[in-house]
């Protein structure tokens, strides 16, 4: 079993023989050193949740171990013992604690874009159901408003691990963007379709650095497929709409549907597609296709609308 | 607002607010000068960085300062446009790349809000094909090429044969050009017409000669 575990539990043993230590020599330094302990573990959770998910690969090694009393009976009762004991409340804990950094392929999310000011973003986010299907989105008039305070505070207001992805929408300068915004302790960022192409390349490299997905936002873009063909990566999610301003002025403009299959048939990529307002619209995005569904929280709009739209949709679409 | 008569020396600034602080500390005082809060600077600061530029050049010039937001705006600009006319901005960017439906909205927000509208044509080969489509001009026209396209891609040319062109047909219009960074590109800059320079490689290269830099080109600017 200690074979199994790797580095991260020994080093658990030791701060927790470094406490005893400490305390032993005096009491004050093993306060002291306790207090720096739950600051690290504070700062970086990424250090406990992948040390509980080591643990929850423990029960495995045990039922071996069971076999060999060769009563079948009382070890399979005891494996689900210890499977109901170890292993679910395990998995509750790393997945409020582990961080979702990236998106998975096969999954259908909700992408929520709060677009009105930072206390709306607040009501809303208390109310939305906690799932890690369901990202948040800083969108662009609260960052140029806010700044990248805007995505380090939805960050604070959303769940321990929520995905939080900061719509930048970069058409210039796109290192020091996608820098500023990965810092802010963004999961991805967004770089615009009708950018040069130069600036959408260095976009995605420089998103593979900072270890964030890289959203390319096909607004106004005729073909996305001319886009991508002329890049040098592919990014992670390509975003299809029509832009918030077409959708209002010119509602005669569709979703480009087919455009999804078209272009996860050649290209290994997540496809999103903006404007779904009612659920119905939704399962018609992703009965298409698509894998994020990107709805817009307006500073018009109730946010009860929007959370029972989120709720909706987890219940809905597996 | 701008005087047509006049040219204009824009310089944006990319930096961190203190820097940007001690950097305009340096400036000569001229109203020739118009201060740029340049997009990653607007991201990071948003309403804040705009509202501080604005008080340090004011308090500098001794006069409200000029003040463009480089917002780029791509989409929901009218509420953009609101916030950064409150924190002091004197103009905005759209780009010309956006729906025309959202440049157009753009440009009446811009009117309501009472700042300058200008329309960024970046990445766009024939700027005059998106002023045709619009309801109503811009107050300025911006030419100029991506910074990383041009740091990728040095041949090609800002477009100056354009500024003619726009300028004959749309009388009214000022044009802005982006992209030179020499005395000489300012000096032919102005020469092909144009009545605002935007300058910000060689500030940003080297903020401690701001003072000197930035006298060399308002001699430039009659």
């Amino acid at each position: 079993m200690q074979t199994q575990k790797p580095q991260k539990f020994n080093l658990i043993g030791l701060i927790i023989v470094a406490l005893f230590i400490a305390f032993s020599i005096n009491p004050i330094l093993g306060g002291v050193l306790i207090v720096a302990t739950i600051i690290f573990i504070a700062k970086n959770p990424k250090f406990l949740s992948s040390y509980l998910s080591a643990l929850q690969k423990t029960p495995q090694p045990q039922s071996d171990l069971d076999k060999n009393n060769s009563i079948a009976s009382f070890s399979s009762i005891q494996n689900l013992l210890v499977k109901s004991r170890m292993v679910i409340p395990n998995q509750m804990i790393s997945t409020s604690l582990f961080k979702p950094t990236r998106l998975e392929k096969r999954k259908k999310y909700l992408h929520v874009a709060l677009n009105s000011t930072l206390e709306e973003a607040r009501e809303i986010i208390s109310q939305l159901p906690v799932s890690d299907r369901i990202l948040i989105e800083a969108g662009t008039p609260l960052i140029k408003i806010y700044g990248t305070e805007a995505v380090s505070q939805i960050k604070e207001m959303a769940p321990t691990g929520a995905y939080i992805v900061a719509d930048n929408k970069c058409a210039d300068l796109a290192t020091r963007e996608v820098e500023m915004m990965a810092n802010a302790g963004a999961n991805a960022a967004t770089c615009l379709g009708v950018a040069p192409i130069e600036t959408i390349d260095r976009f995605i490299e420089e998103c593979q650095k900072f270890n964030i997905d890289s959203m390319i936002d096909m607004m106004n873009v005729d073909s996305a497929l001319s886009v991508l063909k002329k890049l040098k990566k592919l990014p992670n999610v390509v975003m299809l709409h029509r832009g918030v301003d077409e959708t209002e002025f010119s509602k005669e403009k569709q979703i480009p549907y087919y455009q999804i299959k078209q272009i996860k048939g050649n290209y290994d990529v997540l496809v999103a597609v903006a404007g779904g307002d009612t659920i119905r619209e939704v399962q018609r995005a992703t009965f298409n296709d698509a894998d994020i569904v990107v709805v817009w929280k307006n500073f018009y709009q109730a946010s009860a609308e929007t959370v029972q739209l989120a709720e909706s949709f987890l219940k809905e679409i597996k | 607002m701008l005087n047509r008569r006049s040219k204009y020396l824009q310089i944006a600034f990319n930096r961190s607010l203190n820097e940007v602080r001690e950097m305009i500390a340096m400036l000569p005082a001229s109203e020739k000068i118009i201060i740029e809060a340049g997009t990653p600077l607007v991201k990071k600061y948003g309403q804040n960085g705009i509202s501080a530029l604005k008080n340090w050049w004011s308090e500098k010039i001794q006069k409200p300062g000029y003040i463009v937001a480089d917002l780029k705006c791509m989409d929901r600009g009218s509420r953009e446009v609101e916030a950064v006319a409150e924190a002091g901005a004197s103009a905005a960017t759209c780009l010309g790349l956006a729906p025309i439906e959202t440049i157009n909205e753009f440009i009446k927000e811009c009117e309501k809000a009472g700042i300058d509208s200008m329309v960024d044509m970046m990445n766009i080969e024939f700027p005059f094909e998106i002023l045709q489509k619009l309801r109503k001009l811009p107050t300025i026209v911006v030419l100029h090429r991506g910074v990383d396209e041009n740091e990728k891609n040095r041949e090609k040319q800002i477009p100056h044969d354009q500024i003619h062109r726009i300028k004959g047909t749309y009388g009214n219009v000022l044009i802005s050009v982006a992209g030179g960074e020499t005395p000489r590109d300012v000096v032919r800059t102005f020469f092909n017409d144009s009545d605002i320079a935007v300058i910000w490689r060689s500030f940003y290269e080297a903020p401690e000669d701001t003072a000197n830099l930035a006298r060399a080109f308002l001699k430039l600017v009659k």
